[in-house]
């Protein structure tokens, strides 16, 4: 652990010494030679000047220029002034993270892009791996010492020094106009992506076994990166972490049961820890008398009929001895002598059938009565019919021997033959008129 | 004073216009007896009432401007004029009747049967107060399959009337009770 510390920490310091090294001035002397590239390579008989070079007369030229060649072209011979080992570093890039080539339009506007200034001017070799990191050795002092090219990937100087990145970023200028600040832009802004720091593809089968078994034996000793890198993006290096900060530890599954089993059985389940208690206020003991809670008795449920309590509570009904019947010593009242006498009389009137045959039948099936001792008008033992004419006019009904409250009937008392109603036939004065006829009527029933 | 009623041409129809006159009166609508007593059912009491007084006044005023001095007519002449009037309503024919000193009314063979009572006494309500300018109350006295009678009387007299007859009196034995009431 320390020798790798030891480690990283001169490879920091080398890092900033390179990254302190004037290498954007290399970079930057690139694009402008560009016409003197031009003059000396192509050498064009005649230099055609900006006003009279348009996109329009380049697109419909019947030959134009190959873009490949021409937007790669100063590139190259740039390069080949500091290092011509610039395409066969690019060529050796399997995934290049270079954008798309610019327009044919945009290549003749703007100067060309200086991709030169991601390259090394250092020749690298084939093992090695393509890092934003290059070192220089032109503007080094000491040899640099061999390193793994893990370590290369994984450690940069703007990823060592978190302040610095953030510094950076704040500084960024997006203003593509100013090319003067481009090129006095600091060496970090010129930096290759994190994406394109990828490890190159072993040439064979042994060389790929070899570092796949020191990748897996150099994974076990660092630490699990936080944020984990988008699938495009390849391996990224882990964020040195401020101090007092630690990854999270994934948890023991054995640490968390055993803890599991003692809450549940052990004597430490009942014992908050020292988080949970917090600021705990101790209650005052209770004042006034102390009530203590008794147990109650078992409830035994008892038949209702056992308590003698309740027993006192019942009174039975005195039973009826027969429907509808009254009291003796129950007094009729005054008002009511009236009115029974009444339906006493229509009791009589309404047995008596209307028409005489029916009459006769009549006797012979006497109904029931089932109300015994009362209404024994309704059954009446005997009917006489005084009779002056064919009609009905008197009837008489006895009641019952039997009868225990025989009602007071009063027989209307005889009347002799007579005339009941007379008609005098008077001679009225018959109207004249229809008016006195209506006059006449109008006035009947005025008092 | 013609003492005859002439219905002749009394209704004119003028199919061309779809439409119904009466001599001596408006247009007339030729309706179901049916949909006349749907109508009178669903209607309140006090509508129905109204409604027959302005058909008895209607029928009224052509007999007054038929006759002239109604009030000078005879008793067969108001019968044939008035029953006239309203037999071209259509709501059957007009009786008289004489009980003592009471009048009493009568429709035969009315199309519109014991439903139609209320508003046929309220016909003849209108008729007397628009011939003869008499407030009079139509009491029903009795009605069979043919005829119905109702007694032409004053205010007094129609209460009373109401009275016995809703208590089962017979309807001669109210006249006959109107007649001594009012002769003592």
């Amino acid at each position: 652990m320390n020798q790798n510390v030891e480690r990283l920490q001169e490879l920091l310091a080398r890092v900033r010494r390179n990254a302190a090294l004037p290498r954007t001035l290399v970079s930057a002397s690139v694009p402008e030679p560009t016409a003197d590239v031009y003059d000396r390579d192509s050498a064009p008989a005649y230099n055609v000047p900006d006003a009279e070079f348009t996109v329009e007369e380049v697109f419909f030229e019947s030959q134009p220029p190959a873009e490949p060649e021409f937007t790669s072209q100063p590139a190259a011979q740039a390069s080949a002034t500091l290092d011509a080992s610039v395409d066969e570093l690019l060529l050796e890039d399997p995934f290049p993270s270079v954008p798309p080539g610019p327009s044919y339009s945009e290549v003749l506007e703007e100067e060309p892009i200086p991709l030169v200034s991601v390259a090394s001017p250092h020749a690298l070799d084939q093992e090695e791996d393509v890092s934003g990191v290059m070192a220089i050795p032109e503007f080094s002092d000491e040899q640099p010492e061999e390193l793994l090219e893990d370590d290369i990937v994984e450690m940069t100087a703007a990823e060592a020094e978190l302040p610095n990145v953030t510094h950076a970023l704040d500084e960024l200028n997006f203003d593509d106009d100013d090319l003067g600040d481009k090129r006095s832009a600091p060496p970090s802004s010129e930096e290759p992506p994190a994406s394109s720091s990828r490890s190159k593809i072993a040439g064979t089968m042994d060389e790929a076994l070899a570092r796949a078994a020191e990748q897996i034996q150099l994974e076990e000793g660092r630490e699990i990166p936080l944020k984990t890198p988008p699938p495009e993006s390849g391996p990224q290096a882990a964020v040195a972490l401020p101090a007092g900060l630690h990854a999270l530890h994934a948890p023991d599954i054995e640490e968390l049961l055993e803890a599991d089993i003692l809450s549940s059985g052990g004597v430490q389940a009942a014992l908050p820890t020292a988080e949970q208690l917090g600021q705990t206020i101790d209650l005052e003991d209770a004042r006034g008398p102390s009530l203590e809670l008794d147990q109650p008795a078992a409830f035994h449920a008892e038949p209702l009929h056992e308590d003698p309590s309740n027993e006192e509570l019942e009174v039975t009904l005195p039973g009826r001895e027969f429907a509808g019947g009254y009291h003796d010593d129950l007094m009729l009242p005054p008002e009511a002598r009236q009115e029974l006498d009444a339906h006493q009389q229509r009791v009589n009137a309404d047995s008596v059938p209307p028409p005489p045959e029916s009459l006769a039948q009549y006797p012979g099936s006497p109904p029931e009565v089932a109300l015994g001792g009362f209404a024994p008008a309704i059954a009446p033992s005997s009917v006489t019919t005084d009779s002056y004419s064919e009609g009905v006019s008197t009837v008489t009904v006895d009641a019952p021997s039997h009868a225990e409250f025989a009602p007071e009937l009063l027989a209307r008392p005889d009347i002799g033959p007579g005339p009941v109603a007379k008609f005098i036939r008077t001679e009225a004065p018959r109207p004249k008129t229809f008016m006195e006829l209506l006059d006449s009527s109008l006035a009947l029933g005025s008092d | 004073m013609s003492l005859n009623f002439d219905p002749s041409y009394a209704l004119e129809f003028d199919f061309g216009r779809g439409q119904i006159r009466m001599a001596k009166a408006g247009e007339r609508v030729v309706i179901p007896c049916d949909a006349l007593l749907a109508l009178c059912q669903g209607a309140s009491e006090h509508a129905v009432r109204d409604f027959g007084r302005r058909l008895g006044t209607e029928a009224g005023r052509v007999m007054n401007d038929r006759l002239g001095e109604a009030w000078q007519a005879s008793l067969e002449t108001v019968l044939e004029h008035l029953g006239g009037e309203l037999a071209l309503m259509g709501l059957g024919s007009l009786g008289l009747e004489r009980w003592g000193q009471a009048l009493v009314l009568s429709f035969s063979h009315s199309p519109l049967g014991g439903a139609g009572d209320l508003l046929l006494g309220s016909v003849l309500e209108g008729a007397m107060q628009r011939s003869f300018g008499r407030d009079t109350v139509a009491i029903k006295l009795m009605r069979d399959d043919q005829k119905v009678r109702f007694l032409m009387a004053g205010h007094a007299g129609a209460s009373k009337a109401g009275d016995w007859l809703s208590q089962g009196v017979a309807w001669g034995d109210v006249l006959s009770r109107l007649a001594t009431r009012g002769a003592s």
